[in-house]
């Protein structure tokens, strides 16, 4: 009772502080690309980082405590976002997709990436790892929520996902960089 | 979106009513199809959030970025289809964020949260365990403030040696870092007993 007790408190601990940490990374003022603006800001980092290091279950239940604090009305998305109306405009998808991107994320890197030998094999199918479910999960919730919501059918909905494709795939490379790294010296953090 | 201050009579209300008929106006506005009345409605929600003397400051942001949304929104939707949908389209987002706005400034976040616990109660079957849900959530807005600063730190540090521009250089320290505050964390709820596994069985 007293092992299991201690992993279970331990768990939570280690869910809340990545939760923390996506939070963190949308306070950081954003950053305006190009002549559209479109918010670029480091949390869908956050979302990766919590599947790819703490495993589907820890990692999803970090980006769900992030979006449940987010709707009941806490200023935690970037540009000071929060509320019902978050999850019932345009982008309210997207939200939804962090849930299971990092959940896929962390299924790939605790059944996949850790079970390869060398540093390059973890590299690349870490890569590969958070592009399905960082980029790929969350796009397949946030664009047909978009086409759905606003009647833009889906093409054009995927064009407005495109803007943000360079942004998420520089955040897909460091996540897979950082998180070999770190399996590297907290071998236990997925057992 | 904090309503810590509102008093007004929406203020009052209890949460789950006020959810609720968010829920149903939400699904009612998309069975409306004609501009003119989502219109008459953005105007009734405006007019709602008005009268609950709301801090307009908190919305001019999240305003900001939803009306660029629906700008592309409307001109993308205007050339594929005809201008007409485009307007009923956008009005009817407006309206119901609005309708939303004045739910979560009139709802304290207390009031909302301890309203996701209950629908979520059903939960608890499943294998969930409301205290340990609580020390997460309780855990998670403790350490906000408290990464926001790590990560401005190492930031900081990595910009006097020159690698501010290197993500790795701030990713690592700031993964590291978090994941020393929690084992810190952790052993001290242990050292002090806490215990939070169910015994009723």
């Amino acid at each position: 009772m007293a092992t299991a007790t201690t992993s279970q408190t331990r768990n939570t601990v280690y869910v809340a502080i990545f939760a923390a940490m996506i939070a963190a990374m949308g306070l950081v003022p954003p950053i305006v690309i190009g002549i559209v603006p479109v918010p670029i800001t480091l949390q869908t980092l956050g979302v990766m980082l919590a599947g790819a290091l703490l495993g589907p279950v820890r990692g999803m239940l970090s980006s769900l405590i992030v979006v449940v604090l987010a709707l009941a009305g806490l200023p935690l998305l970037a540009g000071g976002r929060g509320g019902l109306a978050v999850l019932l405009g345009p982008t309210g998808g997207y939200l939804l997709g962090w849930i299971f991107g990092s959940l896929v994320i962390g299924a790939l890197f605790k059944f996949w990436v850790l079970r390869q030998k060398s540093q390059t094999g973890r590299i690349i199918t870490g890569l590969v790892s958070v592009i399905i479910g960082g980029i790929g999960v969350i796009y397949l919730f946030g664009i047909p929520w978009t086409a759905a919501v606003t009647g833009l059918d889906l093409g054009t909905s995927a064009i407005g996902a495109i803007a943000f494709l360079p942004g998420d795939l520089i955040k897909a490379v460091v996540t897979a960089l950082v998180a070999v790294t770190v399996h590297r010296s907290y071998r236990a953090l997925m057992s | 979106m904090i309503a810590a201050q509102n008093t007004s009579y929406l203020a009052k209300l209890p949460a789950g009513l006020k959810f609720g008929a968010l829920l149903v106006l939400s699904i009612g506005l998309y069975l409306i199809g004609s501009w003119q009345i989502l219109l008459v409605l953005l105007i009734l929600s405006v007019l709602i959030l008005l009268s609950a003397r709301v801090n307009l400051r908190q919305l001019r942001m999240p305003l900001v970025t939803l009306l660029l949304i629906l700008g592309i929104v409307f001109v993308s939707l205007g050339i594929q289809t005809t201008w007409d949908s485009a307007l009923v389209s956008v009005l009817r987002l407006l309206t119901m964020c609005m309708f939303a706005y004045a739910v979560s400034l009139t709802t304290t976040f207390d009031a909302m949260l301890e309203l996701f616990q209950q629908v979520a109660s059903p939960l608890r079957h499943v294998g969930a365990n409301p205290a340990q849900i609580s020390l997460g959530l309780s855990l998670a807005i403790r350490f906000i403030p408290e990464l926001k600063r790590v990560y401005l730190e190492v930031r900081e540090a990595q910009h006097a040696r020159g690698l501010a521009n290197n993500p790795l250089a701030v990713a690592v320290p700031l993964v590291i870092r978090s994941l020393r505050i929690a084992e810190d964390t952790a052993e001290a709820l242990e050292a002090r007993g806490y215990d939070s596994a169910e015994h009723s069985k």
